[in-house]
């Protein structure tokens, strides 16, 4: 059961009255300097609320509530470019111990992840950021009664703070398996990738000869397997396209106070129409992202079938949309928007992160093309 | 006859049986180059079609024969699309502007006058722009002297669609040119037959002449036509309501999906490229017509939430203007993509389609066309004057 919109508009008051007060600029700031690179008291209060177990089935210990539901946190989130492992944890790596097929492993670890008691991620892009099948250099052999994995996945989500990795491997006959893997398991190495978005930390994780047993698949190798990768893929893009549109809507309102308020030639600078216009603009685009992002987490909630379709539509627009929000934000706030005082970099750093980090929109575009021409030039 | 109330599927089925039976096999290529007489007649004999069917004004109140939810308008709006039926043109401002108006600021006399006749096949035009009054409609300067229980109208109107074939026009004239320009202005409905008008055709960029100058030279309309307080026709006029809007671009949304962009993914099969390439197999002509496709998506999520905040009873006047921007802008740069996409070929001249939507597959004279969407019903920039003032609260 999905949320009314009065419990929506309850969490959504709850997570933005949570935030404002704990991932404030200033608490932004010192978080990402720190170790960890995200805040374990907010963390745990983040799990006391009840925000990584909404979309998880009751028999399974969470809400039961749907995707479209977390995406009001996921949103939120975005407004205060909140460094966190909501994203890794809660949606990737839940997401794909949801989707897997064989519960004894799966079930264990979820709990925990519900339950705050560790983190995880999902490594399934290439070393090159790719994830098309063909490009998958993580590659998995039997050993025994085990499998290898060997080489390395790239854009690692918080790959250091995790206990568990679900990691995507190719073998040499191209046969896809996803398997749970232990981040303490030998020859394992995390490497810090240095971005410039500096609330997401994304690592390089290499396998050498890492040995995991073959209980720990979450599906059957091959077709299945794949098809789990392209829920995740989904799942990353909607996630991505939510956080991307509650940043766009912060810098939208925070543009347009800022117009109403700066004075220049006696008057202040949003009764100027380019200045108006840049901020209607703003609002058109951000309108559309979040009505996209709104109805592609819905669909999450419905049949798998329509999902690439989703993730498709999605990546084409939001990504671009909310990036150029932001830029018109940095252009709105000129020299003091220019500062790594002012949070408009902030903004634009996840923004533009959030655009590509599950795939180009280009890339997705590609993909829509090879899905849906086939069957729209034969209508 | 199609009747509200009933279940949606059994709508939509109705909806789409009635087209399968109605909408005339061909007809695209028929009125293609049709010139404005055949036009005319054709889009009287199609909105007499609807009439008979329960389709003409399903967002009208029950006892005017609409009554149809927003839902069920929605279902409706989308199988007309699918269904591929001729543009109910020549009405709609009759439909779409005019009768909303009467319902919110007439007299139950003037609806008991005007209705009926609407429902009956009479065309309606909106006499509101003039040469010197157009984004700044409030200076207008046709002028309406009082005397006793008629007005005396003279000036000019100006852009007047379909007023040559108009029985009625609903007009703004100024009655008080001593008041700021708001306040004294009022509402009218001129009998398009008095005495005293003269229209002339302009002929429009792509090739329809579809709009007019319309003069008014001591023109006598009676008292009893105003159409709201006397010097208060500003608050009368406020144009389309943001409800008819989001139904009316949803049709359009819907046509765009499925004759222009899936139209031009089909048509790109046969398309060759400059090496003797499909079209369709080209990656950079792919990745643009599946983000067009994207697009077209994303407006109609912004209808739905739309509706659905409509069906909510949530104010959606804010987002009329930011769904106006979205789709004309929308289908204005698709249009221009596809005719670039064309080359030299997209040149050729196959003859205007004037009484399909705004994607008749002619992609160059659909581009140009497209022009009207920016500029109708006030132009793209004063709809982004009015997101900033009304929805962020920028000083003017
Ligand atoms: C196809 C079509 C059908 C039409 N049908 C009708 C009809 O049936 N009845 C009717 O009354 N009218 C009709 N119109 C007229 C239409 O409403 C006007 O054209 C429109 O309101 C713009 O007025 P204008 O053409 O005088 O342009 P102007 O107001 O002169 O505008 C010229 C340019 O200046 C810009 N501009 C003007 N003021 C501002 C401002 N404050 N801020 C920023 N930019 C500004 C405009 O955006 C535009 O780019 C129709 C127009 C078209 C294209």
């Amino acid at each position: 059961m999905t949320l009314s919109s009065a419990e929506q508009h309850e969490l959504r008051s709850t997570a933005r009255a949570l935030l404002g007060r704990a991932s404030t600029s200033k608490r932004v700031r010192e978080v990402v300097a720190s170790e960890a690179g995200f805040d374990a008291d907010l963390w745990k209060q983040m799990v006391e609320l009840g925000w990584t177990s909404i979309h998880v089935p009751e028999r399974l210990g969470g809400a039961g509530c749907g995707y479209a539901d977390l995406a009001v946190v996921l949103h939120e989130l975005g407004r205060a470019f909140t460094p966190s492992p909501f994203l890794a944890t809660a949606v990737l790596a839940t997401g794909a111990l949801l989707a897997a097929d064989h519960d004894e492993v799966a079930v264990p670890v979820l709990a925990e992840l519900v339950a705050g008691g560790s983190l995880g991620t999902v490594a399934f892009a290439s070393v090159g950021g790719s994830y098309e099948p063909a490009q998958r250099s993580v590659s998995w052999s039997p050993d025994g009664t085990a499998v290898q994995l060997n080489g390395a996945a790239g854009y690692v989500v918080d790959a250091a703070a995790s206990d568990v990795l679900v990691v995507a491997a190719r073998a040499v006959d191209g046969t896809t398996a996803v398997m749970l893997v232990d981040a303490t398991s030998a020859g394992l190495r995390v490497e810090r990738m240095q971005t410039i978005d500096l609330t997401q930390r994304l690592f390089n994780v290499s396998f050498d000869g890492v040995r995991v047993a073959a209980e720990q698949m979450l599906t059957e190798p091959g077709p299945r397997a794949e098809a789990l990768l392209d829920r995740l893929l989904t799942l990353g893009v909607v996630a991505t396209a939510s956080d991307a549109a509650g940043i766009a809507e912060q810098a939208l309102e925070s543009t347009a106070q800022y117009a109403r308020e700066r004075i220049q030639f006696g008057r202040p600078i949003g009764s100027f129409q380019a200045v108006k216009h840049h901020c209607a603009n703003m609002a058109v685009a951000v309108e559309a992202s979040r009505a996209t992002t709104k109805a592609a987490a819905t669909d999450l909630d419905g049949e798998p079938a329509g999902w690439r379709t989703t993730a498709g539509i999605t990546a084409s627009y939001v990504g671009p949309a909310c990036s150029e929000v932001c830029a018109l934000a940095m252009r709105v706030h000129a020299g003091i928007g220019f500062t790594w005082e002012h949070d408009t970099h902030m903004w634009m750093k996840r923004a533009k992160l959030d655009e590509v980090l599950f795939g180009r929109p280009a890339w997705h575009r590609r993909r829509l093309a090879d899905d849906m021409f086939p069957v729209l030039a034969a209508k | 006859m199609l009747e509200p109330g009933g279940a949606l599927a059994e709508l939509r089925v109705g909806v789409r049986h009635w087209c399968e039976a109605h909408v005339p096999p061909g007809w695209r290529h028929q009125q293609r180059g049709a010139d404005h007489a055949e036009l005319v007649e054709f889009l009287r004999w199609w909105g007499g079609e609807l009439r008979c069917s329960g389709l003409f004004a399903p967002h009208w109140p029950r006892e005017w024969g609409g009554g149809f939810s927003v839902e069920e308008q929605v279902v409706i709006a989308e199988e007309l699309a699918r269904g591929d039926v001729p543009r109910n043109a020549l009405f709609h401002v009759a439909v779409f502007n005019v009768a909303p108006t009467l319902f919110h600021n007439a007299t139950r006399e003037q609806r008991d006058r005007f209705l009926p006749g609407i429902r009956d096949g009479e065309v309606w035009c909106q006499g509101y722009s003039e040469p010197d009054a157009g984004s700044d409609l409030a200076s207008l300067q046709t002028r309406a002297v009082r005397d006793g229980d008629r007005y005396i109208v003279n000036g000019q109107k100006v852009w007047t669609s379909w007023a040559r074939e108009a029985d009625w026009c609903m007009l703004l004239v100024r009655t008080d040119p001593s008041e700021a320009k708001h306040q004294g202005i009022s509402c009218l409905v001129v009998d398009m037959h008095s005495p005293g008008i003269a229209v002339r055709p302009i002929q429009q960029a792509w090739g329809p002449a579809d709009f007019n100058e319309v003069f008014f030279d001591n023109v006598v309309i009676p008292v009893e036509n105003r159409l709201g307080p006397e010097h208060g026709g500003w608050g009368v006029a406020q144009g389309t309501l943001a409800a008819e809007r989001a139904i009316s671009i949803l049709e359009m949304t819907e046509r765009l999906r499925h004759h222009g962009i899936e139209g031009a993914i089909r048509e790109a099969v046969a398309w060759r490229l400059e090496r003797g390439e499909v079209a369709l197999d080209d990656p950079a002509v792919r990745e643009l017509l599946a983000e067009c496709w994207a697009e077209v998506h994303v407006v109609r999520n912004v209808l739905n939430q739309m509706i659905d905040d409509i069906i909510l009873g949530v104010d959606v006047s804010g987002s009329s203007s930011v769904i106006k921007v979205l789709y004309s802008e929308l289908l204005h740069r698709m249009m221009l993509r596809i005719t670039d996409l064309r080359g030299v070929a997209g040149q050729i001249d196959a003859g205007v389609l004037a009484c399909a939507g705004w994607e008749t597959g002619f992609w160059m004279n659909d581009f140009i066309h497209s022009f009207g969407w920016l500029i109708g019903g006030g132009t793209n920039e004063i709809q982004r004057n009015v997101i900033g003032e009304r929805m962020l609260g920028l000083p003017r």
